[in-house]
């Protein structure tokens, strides 16, 4: 994109994401819940209580004035009791100018907070994120993005199946082979090695969930109950199954499509280029995809267990039994990721190098010169 | 089972990166350690903010110089790594303070965990999630930024006479390249992860109303979401810095 171009574009992301913040800022009157805004706040130290390892915990006593902004008692201001602690473990700080959702009594003069009002923030994070996009990539970054949300409704569309037909295997591997091919179509345009890195995901996470099944059949039990959100005990092990497969596919995309990129172009650079030339410049791609890669999903899936795992140590846990019932979930997740990302280095190698034609007669002439290497001798 | 995954993947990197697949995994152990260190640190009462960069720094450190060795392009990379978190530290993390992630969400409040454990913990929640969301950019963040200092670098090597403007633009051209496929790996742990909250969603028939606005969608949402911004923050950054250091040290020689 010219850069006259992008800027236009920016300024009209920008325009459009400020209307649609501000409007969902003072969207109450589409909410059927009742809307409310703390207008006044007053806090009281209400007493202290003692943890398990001495600390002193403080209990506070909110009163708040909330303007409520919607429905029959639009205008009218109730006050509502709060109760926040220092560490905020079970309880919610509310602050002036905060919008909460509020479960009105009958007659209209008191109630209970439902929960804090997110939406902005939900919101907000979307535009900045769109606009960053568009300013660090220009018409890359627009791609990302609707290959972003093309792979969102189809997750929301899957689950409803499930939700509906049951059998969340079949679904989640028929889902698994859309998004890849979509997201690979997208990044890497209709090409051979777009063709190679499609079917080099579908083979790697094909091998993983084999690695996963050999594993779970011959060790003792996962305790699936103690996962997070769990609504019914039936298909626990296969949503565990189908959200680590989920997980990898990222992973496996990306490297399956860097090795597949970086192969073609040394196939297409170096004419006649021996196996063990290529084995050996895949393995340098893959050495440096390989280490990041693996730490890259180490962090995204473990820094959100780090508040309940201080909760759980603070209540004297030992890290043993963090591993075993806390983040089983997540190290098997990371753990199925980082083997993904490592089968995926050899397997895309191999059908890249597959599909890039003339592979017969390139064969041939990698026996001819081996043969003629060894007459040389 | 997690020690039998440990060994597969332990030999599958031997087996397919050799020498330096061991080293990678060995960066991965420390990795482990650094993270585990931290949550102790922050349990033990010293204030997360401050644990999470300084374990930051040191992973920074240790990953990217373990990895990559000492040199001027690995400055540069470490350099635009450290500022990224400390950037997001401090604009981020008031934004997600306000919108409140800490602390159970509405539906762990009404599991057994929440009954059972003492909440007296006296560690300020906030603070522990914000830390939890900046740590889980680094990865992402640290990848990036690698990547585009070596590219710069590599173009210097090239052609030692081409000036600051062009390097900086080449960098940015690397970044795009990678970006893509960096945010389909975040994007797609972000569904595996999300997968039983969602379906939790559509079993319990919530409302559009009460899903936007729940603290459970918002901690998996703002987690994927700052990785994101993450990444695309330490692409221009990376390629403005790396220039510069790599330039400084040429001129001192």
């Amino acid at each position: 994109m010219k850069p006259v171009k992008r800027k236009i574009a920016l300024i009209i992301i920008l325009l459009v994401g400020t209307i649609v913040a501000c409007f969902v800022y003072n969207d109450a009157f589409l909410y059927d819940t009742t809307i409310g805004r703390v207008i006044s706040v007053e806090n009281k130290l209400s007493h202290e209580e003692e943890g398990l390892n001495g600390e002193v915990e403080r209990y506070y006593d909110q009163a708040l004035g909330v303007l409520i902004l919607n429905g029959k008692y639009k205008g009218n201001t109730i006050d509502i009791s709060n109760t926040y602690t220092s560490s905020g473990v079970n309880d919610e700080r509310y602050r002036k100018g905060t919008q909460l959702l509020i479960a009105l009594n009958s007659s209209g003069d008191g109630g209970s907070i439902l929960e804090k009002k997110r939406d902005v923030y939900v919101v907000m994070f979307f535009v900045a994120f769109i606009i960053l996009l568009v300013l660090v990539s220009g018409k890359h970054g627009a791609v990302v993005t609707v290959s972003f949300i093309i792979n969102l409704i189809l997750l929301v569309f899957s689950l409803k199946i499930y939700d509906s037909y049951g059998n969340l295997l079949k679904v989640t591997m028929v889902v698994m082979l859309l998004f890849s091919v979509l997201t690979l179509l997208f990044a890497g345009g209709l090409h051979k090695k777009t063709f190679a890195a499609i079917l080099s995901t579908l083979l790697t996470v094909l091998m993983c969930s084999g690695i996963y099944m050999l594993t779970m059949k011959t060790s003792e039990r996962i305790p699936y109950e103690m996962m997070d959100y769990v609504v019914n005990s039936k298909d626990l092990a296969d949503l565990f199954l189908a959200g680590t497969l989920m997980g990898s596919l990222g992973a496996v995309m990306d490297v399956s499509i860097s090795i597949a990129a970086g192969v073609s172009e040394v196939v297409s650079k170096t004419e006649g280029i021996t196996v063990r030339a290529l084995v050996s410049s895949i393995r340098e791609m893959g050495y440096d995809i390989m280490g990041t890669m693996i730490n890259v999903l180490f962090f995204t899936y473990l820094s959100g267990t780090i508040p309940i795992l201080v909760l759980k140590i603070k209540n004297g846990y030992t890290l043993y039994h963090l591993v075993r019932f806390q983040l089983v979930f997540e190290t098997i997740c990371f753990l199925i990721g980082a083997i993904g990302i490592v089968l995926a280095i050899p397997v895309s190698g191999f059908f890249t190098f597959m599909f890039l034609g003339d592979v017969r007669r390139r064969y041939k002439k990698i026996i001819l010169e081996k043969e003629g290497g060894e007459e040389d001798k | 089972m997690i020690l039998k995954l440990i060994i597969i993947l332990f030999f599958l990197m031997l087996f397919v990166g050799g020498d330096r697949g061991l080293t990678s995994f060995f960066t991965l152990v420390r990795t482990v350690i650094a993270f585990i260190v931290n949550v102790y640190l922050i349990a033990w009462g010293l204030p997360a903010v401050l644990v999470t960069l300084v374990v930051s720094a040191f992973l920074i450190a240790g990953v990217i110089y373990g990895q990559n060795g000492w040199n001027s392009k690995m400055h540069g990379a470490a350099f635009s790594a450290a500022s990224i978190v400390v950037i997001i530290m401090v604009t981020i993390g008031p934004v997600l303070h306000v919108a409140g992630i800490s602390g159970y969400n509405e539906i762990e409040q009404y599991e057994e965990i929440s009954m059972y454990l003492s909440a007296n913990v006296s560690i300020s929640m906030p603070a522990v999630a914000v830390s939890a969301t900046v740590l889980g950019v680094l990865g992402a963040v640290m990848d990036t930024a690698v990547a585009v200092s070596t590219a710069v670098n590599e173009v210097f090597v090239n052609n030692s006479e081409i000036d600051r403007k062009s390097l900086v633009k080449s960098g940015m051209t690397v970044g795009k390249d990678i970006l893509g496929t960096t945010v389909n790996t975040l994007l797609f742990a972000g569904f595996g992860e999300s997968i039983m909250l969602a379906n939790l969603f559509l079993k319990n028939e919530n409302t559009f109303y009460e899903i936007i606005n729940s603290k459970a969608l918002f901690q998996e949402i703002s987690a994927l979401f700052v990785a994101v911004m993450g990444c695309l923050l330490v692409i221009p950054l990376a390629s403005c810095v790396t220039p510069w250091f790599i330039v400084r040290e040429n001129i001192k020689r």
